[in-house]
């Protein structure tokens, strides 16, 4: 009789199991299925000057920034400005819109989101690079107060890193907004000083209001993203050393070496702590407790039906809660999601820097080697670009990649 | 709970844990998640985007207030003649890119409507139109109902314009953008400030925490 009561205790936990079970398993897979989010998914053909617009129109509104700063970057080499005049206007518009409540950013912080759930606008390095491009943009149509103010976003955006050792260190932007100033009639002798505290193993040029040609330039493989972390919870920034050192200029009769100003490596790479770093190290560590907590809880009831043999029934009842528990705990810490959000703007440079010359009005050609680590010229790499310097006393802007389509017609 | 207990009411239990599932996932935080159909605003009203920025109310606001301003000029108000006014391109010390004809045009629009003929305006900005068509009189190719031979384009008497200026603050509390709007109306022959008038907006925002 003992034994029929035991072997029928038995049988009691295991139906209770089962019975709970089931609701507990039904309703954690609706809580998976329920927070799957179904995208449209966008076949590249690798040429960004197609993906990217087909992305902006049919990707995921979360993407559609990054997406726009890649081609406008595209877009900049090709010489096709105003297409990336367009797509950075439209991401900057996002970008100085992000204050207050963000139902996405929302999403991103809490645990059963990834970090990729929030609108991509970028890291401070990025967002300094949209900034960059669109203020060389705005002075190539003959606005440099609106590229001095675009310049000057870009060293705001530096401005708020957790190591503020590196704040706001861009040169380039800097540098140009001095120059924009003084040829503006004004004292830009604040900023150039600013940059000059900048920049390492350099003399900045003192500036020439009469320049009228201003040369910027951009080459090398800039920073990638990747992760680290036992749940890839911690964002890393990838650089390495570039084929492409410096550059030199020729133009008319004059040649001019031109060494990096701005290393957009090192900029990434000095970004220190994000206050996201610290939710998603929270987030990996919820993970993981609610995984020891449903193993121990599975266990334990486990452990509990098995060592009571049927004699007690509340034991063996709360053997089973014990074992619901613990699966629901795994199944929480398997939908929790602590991943660091690894989307790049991965085709900007390397390097920038700039050169400005005085030239009298006309036509001219300007060839742009790019050099190596050892200053030799990498021939398939040299640039050729026609311009017309203009008698109206308007600058004459060019912008050189060593991505830039050659020739070009400035 | 016994397990007659729990055998009763799982199926309540089981409803209840999919109702709590369902709600909680779909569209959860997600404000307008269908998105909002455009509506009209007024300009000088504050939309749901905003930054830190010069935006239409700012506008609205700076711009009106320079045109009550100018119009009670007594140089304007109780001038020999119609003075005539040139519009000089807002230079911008902000950090912000601008539409910088938006103030002045705006200023413009305004005295003209307002008025009642006492300023006029020269379109400095249409010279190469005009003077193609002059050129077109010359040649005899268009009609003329005067001696186009005879220059009729006006000087100006005062000049429009203004400054921009801005001072920004950014840390882990957030971002603070102050703006001064400066406008002044110059004397054209004696380069004197006749009139000066400005207007300052500050605001301040922070991003989530998913932004820092």
């Amino acid at each position: 009789m003992f034994e029929k009561t035991r072997v029928s205790r038995l049988t009691s936990a295991a139906t209770i199991l089962r019975r709970c079970s089931k609701p507990a398993l039904a309703a954690a897979l609706l809580l998976l299925a329920g927070c799957a989010t179904t995208t449209q998914r966008i076949e590249l053909t690798g040429d960004i000057m197609v993906d990217a617009p087909n992305a902006i129109a049919h990707g995921p509104p979360r993407d559609r920034v990054l997406w726009e700063y890649r081609l406008a970057a595209a877009a900049m080499r090709q010489g096709k400005f105003d297409v990336a005049k367009q797509n950075l206007d439209d991401a900057l518009t996002t970008l100085q819109g992000i204050y207050g409540p963000d139902p996405n950013a929302r999403k991103a912080r809490g645990y059963f989101h990834a970090e990729a759930k929030k609108t991509f606008i970028g890291e401070p390095y990025e967002r300094s690079m949209a900034y960059i491009y669109r203020g060389i943009l705005y002075w190539m149509d003959g606005q440099p107060d609106n590229a001095r103010a675009c310049f000057r976003s870009a060293e705001i955006e530096d401005s708020d890193t957790e190591n503020h050792q590196y704040a706001g260190d861009w040169v380039l932007p800097d540098y140009l907004d001095g120059f924009a100033t003084a040829k503006l009639g004004g004292d830009g002798s604040d900023a150039f000083k600013r940059a000059q505290a900048n920049v390492k193993g350099l003399r900045l040029p003192p500036y020439d209001p009469k320049a009228n040609v201003l040369f910027f330039f951009e080459f090398g493989r800039g920073p990638t993203k990747y992760a680290t972390g036992q749940y890839a919870e911690q964002l890393r920034i990838r650089t390495g050393p570039s084929s492409v050192q410096s550059a030199r200029l020729s133009v008319d009769a004059l040649k001019f070496p031109v060494a990096p100003t701005d290393d957009v490596d090192f900029q990434a790479a000095t970004r220190g702590g994000r206050v996201m770093d610290h939710i998603l190290g929270n987030k990996a560590v919820f993970k993981t407790a609610t995984d020891v907590a449903g193993s121990a809880a599975i266990i334990g009831g486990s452990a509990a039906i098995l060592a009571d043999r049927g004699r007690d029934a509340t034991a063996d009842e709360v053997g089973a809660g014990l074992i619901v528990a613990g699966i629901v705990s795994k199944i929480v810490s398997g939908a929790t999601q602590p991943e660091a959000d690894i989307r790049t703007w991965d085709n900007l440079p390397h390097y920038l820097s700039f050169a400005t010359v005085p030239l009298p009005p006309g036509p001219h050609v300007a060839t742009v080697e790019f050099l190596d680590p050892a200053g030799q010229p990498l021939p398939r790499l040299t640039k050729t670009v026609s311009f017309d310097v203009p008698a109206d006393g308007k600058d004459k802007v060019i912008f050189v990649s060593d991505e830039s389509l050659t020739p070009q017609k400035s | 709970m016994t397990k007659f207990a729990l055998a009763k009411h799982r199926l309540p239990l089981a409803v209840l844990a999919v109702a709590g599932v369902v709600s909680g996932c779909a569209s959860s935080g997600v404000r307008n998640p269908s998105g909002a159909p455009v509506t009209e605003m007024r300009p000088d009203e504050r939309g749901f985007v905003a930054g830190t920025g010069v935006e239409s109310q700012d506008i609205v606001a700076v711009t009106d207030k320079m045109f009550r301003s100018l119009l009670g000029l007594p140089q304007i108000a109780n001038a020999q003649g119609v003075p005539r006014i040139v519009l000089d391109p807002v230079i911008n010390e902000t950090r912000f890119p601008i539409n910088k004809d938006i103030f002045l045009d705006r200023i413009r629009v305004q005295l003209n409507s307002q008025a009642r003929g006492k300023i006029i305006f020269l379109a400095r900005d249409r010279m190469a139109a005009l003077e193609h068509e002059r050129q077109l009189k010359q040649s005899g190719q268009v009609t003329s109902s005067t001696d186009p031979n005879v220059s009729e384009f006006k000087g100006a008497d005062f000049f429009l314009t203004g400054k921009l200026l801005g001072s920004t603050t950014r840390t882990s509390a957030g971002t603070s953008d102050y703006i001064l709007y400066d406008f002044q109306l110059v004397d054209a022959r004696t380069s004197e400030i006749l009139w000066e008038d400005s207007a300052e907006i500050k605001k301040q925002g922070l991003e989530d925490a998913a932004y820092r």
